[in-house]
């Protein structure tokens, strides 16, 4: 629900405060609090998801348990659990040397950059929270405040190893904003709009209206989306910046306890938010595939979110069957593979539909 | 020096060569007494070497039979060795290994891994070992990859002056093996280019691998324990 | 122009790093990401091996060379013992020779898996790693199945073995070897054909022969070069003569001769070619013997001195022992492979970018306690 929407609701159920400041502040409090709880509860599903994916994957059971509250919950479902309490209780240790104010800020910078992007996704044909005209360039250009946080990370820890790690990654996330962004324009010129809902609403109509099947040029620009975005969630095969193998940690070396987990909870929230943007983009969003098959208003949750899904999956997917690239070797591939062709498919979706309509 | 002092001298050496020391250490004259000893040392060298020599004039043909390989090709390579590096080998030529002098063994080793017919390219071990009776020895293990044969040479040093030429120009493993030895038994490989220990941290005392070794009391103020007992 | 001036910085790798292969400590000059000079740093396993052994007798020895290169504990035990009777002038019956060779190529393979799967794990594959070491629990299986040990075996004995195959042994070995040969397919496609593991390992490290051969490399490293020497070939011991085995040696499949693909791929292939011996000695093996009538009641051997080499995973295992007639050696010094192939690392590594390093040093397979023993 926007933050209209409830505004004028609660105006309508507390007639007296009707139009104040303050209630306009409950109004968008509440539904971030929502957001909040909902960037929590991802996080819980997706370490036990990635844990469990990664052991079908590799021949194993993952986390196990007897029952609920025994060990890990019955197939391990409380494990996550039990990694938080495990998280919060440990000793907080800054390193001497360290740059502590900027110690203490990375993680934060870095959730923050990953959660005001979740405020513009759509989840559903009304479930968004703020439904921007510019919805699509305000989460690009938000998801790269996290960088700053990394290279924060890498910086005031005092080590070499996360100075590396936070350069590395640095040069990685920039890098690949590029061929997104790029991709992103092949929607935003078939649409002609950047608000999120309007994209959407372009792909009424069934699984042959979405954008991805709009022509050859769009199609190629889905997997180039895709992949520059499994580079800038520092996801293997590109991550290289917390390559367990070469640099320990690589910018989270020095951090334990709740705040390294902050680092991996904004990860998991930057993969929702790419992932969504692309399902929303490029997989029609919370249209079905069928046209007039389980269509209709609450549906639609169901069906971004099982998008969503299923491209968190093939990332998972990714990062248990390949190696890792080495940083210039991922260097090339973006400045001299992809920059042409997210280039080219502009070039070639303009004149498509020139020529096709 | 005054020929009076001159003929002190000899007199004094000739009594020292007879076995008679007490008289030279009476001298009270610290000069005189060392330039006596010193010249005691000369003549006993020069008495021995012409023993030596005396002794292979007399016997000509049992010497050569000496040096004369059998057909094991441990002593035709020793025999090799001997007709290029004269006064080379430290000992009779036998079926298992080679002893030769430390002096001439870089060029020695060169010659061993450019001659054609013997082409040893690959030391394939080196080991340092402590004889007792004050002597430490390296052994070096060579394979010639082309022509498949291998040697043993051994080179005795004294404890108290043990140098040895490094090859570790010649085979490039020779650069760990004897900073490794080196470690363990304290044999100086001269011209090694990066001589220190290898195991061992770089303030160690004592070179552990002798017979004679005492562990040192404390290491960086840690006692280290002599007595072991009741660690079950 | 001017030139940029940079610093070069002095990094540590290790000892305590998850890809160093044991304490092993890297002494790095980088020029932001490229090396310029590499030092390795030993010496932090060192456990006096060789000063212990001068006051064990030669049986007592025989645990402690288990520990020095525990990934491959039975090629250790085989390669003292193989030295120790050549110095007694000792012969073992047929079927002791049988059993040594069937255990030595199992290690070989399941050091072979480990190395490999370490390897892939280095470069970043995790998936790789988890199916080797599954089929390496098979063979360690079986050895606990012989033994009671998985790890560390104290097997061989000077004239025999400590225990006789048990029953269904040949069954369980025989159903190994189908189950497995078929993976060594699954692996290739996973990993050793993999686009980004070829990227990551072709043309990186290159070692040409000459190199090699002064810097006493030996093993898989030694035949990723492209030279042809394997002492169960050239300088055969116990009865590898009557197997039918080829020597595999790189080729520069996927890049350069000697480079760290060729061995990983030289590794592989090797893996074939053990479970080929396996099969032919299994089937071959004397059914009946009994395993400990050549053991000596004192173990004396004469005075004098042996070098003497066998093939483990790693390459040339050499011992050179040293006896005078006692029951005591006066001297053991043990030649490992690794330490050989470690000191190549200053050569191989220059002008590379940090990733690479930890390529390269994967590639070599070094355990560290063997080098530092």
């Amino acid at each position: 629900m926007s933050v209209d929407t409830l505004f004028d609701f609660l105006g309508s159920i507390i007639p007296a405060m009707e139009g104040s400041g303050l209630l306009l502040v409950i109004a968008i409090l509440i539904p971030c609090l929502l957001l909040f709880l909902v960037v929590a509860v991802n996080a819980i599903v997706m370490v036990y998801a990635e844990r469990k994916v990664a052991a079908f994957m590799q021949d194993r059971v993952g986390p196990m348990g007897q029952g609920v509250g025994l060990h890990a919950g019955k197939w391990g479902l409380l494990q996550t659990v039990a990694d938080a309490l495990k998280l919060l209780t440990k000793e907080d240790i800054i390193p001497k040397n360290a740059d502590k104010l900027l110690f203490i800020l990375a993680p934060f910078m870095i959730f923050i950059g990953a959660f005001v992007t979740i405020v513009a996704v759509p989840f559903g044909e009304n479930v968004i929270v703020a439904d921007f005209n510019i919805g699509i360039f305000y989460i690009l250009a938000m998801g790269s405040l996290g960088v700053i946080g990394i290279i924060l990370a890498g910086w005031s820890s005092n080590n070499k190893w996360s100075l590396y790690g936070g350069m590395r990654s640095a040069a990685q996330i920039i890098s690949y904003e590029i061929p997104a962004g790029l991709s992103i324009i092949v929607i935003i010129m078939l649409t002609g709009t950047l608000s999120m809902q309007g994209i959407i609403q372009y792909q009424a109509g069934g699984m042959f209206n979405w954008i991805i099947f709009a022509n050859p040029f769009s199609f190629i620009a889905f997997f180039i989306y895709f992949i520059s975005v499994v580079a800038e969630t520092n996801r293997t095969p590109f991550d290289i910046p917390e390559a367990e193998s070469e640099l320990v940690g690589g910018f989270h070396t020095e951090y334990s306890g709740m705040r390294w987990s902050f680092f991996f909870l904004s990860e998991y929230a930057n993969m929702l938010v790419v992932c969504a943007v692309a399902a929303a983009g490029f997989l029609g969003g919370w249209h079905s595939p069928i046209p007039g098959y389980f269509d209709s208003n609450g549906w639609g949750v169901f069906w971004m979110m099982s998008k969503i899904v299923f491209l968190i999956f093939v990332m998972m997917w990714f990062r248990w069957t390949f190696p890792r690239l080495r940083v210039d070797q991922l260097m090339n591939i973006c400045w001299k593979v992809f920059l042409p062709i997210s280039l080219i498919n502009i070039f070639g979706v303009g004149i498509w539909t020139l020529v096709f309509g | 020096m005054s020929s009076e002092q001159e003929k002190l001298i000899a007199e004094l050496i000739e009594k020292g060569l007879a076995g008679d020391m007490d008289s030279i250490n009476a001298i009270e004259d610290r000069v005189l007494r060392s330039k006596v000893k010193s010249g005691l040392a000369k003549a006993k060298r020069a008495a021995k070497n012409a023993a030596v020599a005396a002794a292979k004039e007399s016997s000509p043909e049992e010497s050569s039979a000496e040096i004369m390989p059998s057909d094991h090709p441990n002593q035709k390579f020793a025999f090799m060795i001997e007709e290029k590096f004269p006064d080379s080998l430290a000992d009779t030529l036998n079926d298992t290994h080679i002893q030769i002098k430390p002096d001439q063994w870089f060029e020695i080793a060169s010659w061993l891994k450019s001659e054609p017919s013997l082409y040893f390219d690959s030391l394939q071990c080196h080991t340092g070992i402590d004889l007792g009776e004050n002597m430490l020895e390296a052994r070096y293990n060579l394979h010639s990859m082309k022509h498949d044969h291998k040697i043993e040479i051994r080179i005795a040093v004294s404890r108290d002056n043990a140098h040895i030429p490094s090859i570790e120009q010649i085979w490039r493993i020779g650069d760990w093996f004897e900073r490794e030895t080196y470690d363990m038994f304290g044999i100086f490989f001269d011209g090694h280019r990066d001589h220190r220990r290898m195991l061992l941290p770089e303030d160690w005392e004592g070179y552990p691998l002798r017979k004679d070794y005492e562990v040192q009391e404390t290491y960086h103020g840690i006692i280290i324990p002599k007595v072991k007992e009741g660690w079950e | 122009m001017g030139v940029v001036h940079g610093e070069e910085m002095v990094l540590n790798i290790g000892p305590q790093h998850p890809s160093t292969h044991g304490v092993l400590r890297l002494k790095v000059k980088t020029d932001g990401e490229i090396i310029s000079e590499i030092t390795p740093v030993i010496g932090y396993l060192h456990r006096c091996f060789e000063k212990h052994c001068e006051n064990m007798t030669y049986d007592q020895v025989i645990p402690f060379t288990d520990r020095c290169d525990y990934l491959a504990a039975m090629a250790n035990n085989f390669g003292y013992v193989v030295a120790v009777e050549e110095l007694m002038e000792l012969k073992v019956p047929e079927k002791v020779e049988y059993i040594r060779v069937i255990m030595a190529e199992l290690q070989r393979i399941a050091s072979h898996l480990l190395a490999l799967g370490v390897y892939g794990l280095d470069i970043g594959a995790f998936t790789p790693f988890l199916f080797m070491l599954r089929d390496r629990e098979r063979i360690l299986d079986m050895f606990e199945m012989t033994c009671g040990a998985r790890l560390l075996y104290n097997y061989m004995w000077v004239g025999g073995v400590s225990h006789d195959l048990p029953k269904g042994f040949v069954e369980t070995a025989f159903q190994f070897l189908d189950y497995f040969e078929p993976q060594i397919e699954e692996y290739n496609k996973l990993l050793t054909y993999n686009k980004i593991f070829i990227e990551r390992t072709a043309d990186i490290g290159v070692l040409p022969q000459d190199v090699a051969i002064s810097y006493g490399v030996s093993g898989p490293n030694l035949r990723a070069s492209g030279v042809k020497w394997d002492l169960r070939r050239n300088d055969t011991y116990s009865i590898y003569e009557k197997f039918d085995f080829d020597v595999c040696i790189g080729d520069g499949g996927q890049g350069t001769l000697g480079d760290c693909w060729d061995r990983y791929y030289v590794r592989m292939l090797e893996i074939k070619e053990s479970v080929k011996i396996l099969r032919q000695a299994l089937a071959q093996m004397p059914k009946d013997g009994d395993v400990h009538q050549a053991l000596p009641k004192k173990i004396r051997p004469p005075k004098g001195s042996i070098y003497s080499r066998t093939e483990t995973p790693r390459g040339d295992l050499g011992f050179y022992i040293e006896s005078d007639g006692s029951p005591i050696p006066t001297r053991v010094k043990m030649r490992s492979p690794a330490f050989t192939a470690l000191s190549v690392l200053g050569e191989l590594a220059g002008g590379w970018m940090m990733s690479d390093v930890i390529s390269i040093l994967g590639s070599l397979d070094i355990v560290l306690g063997e080098i530092d023993r």
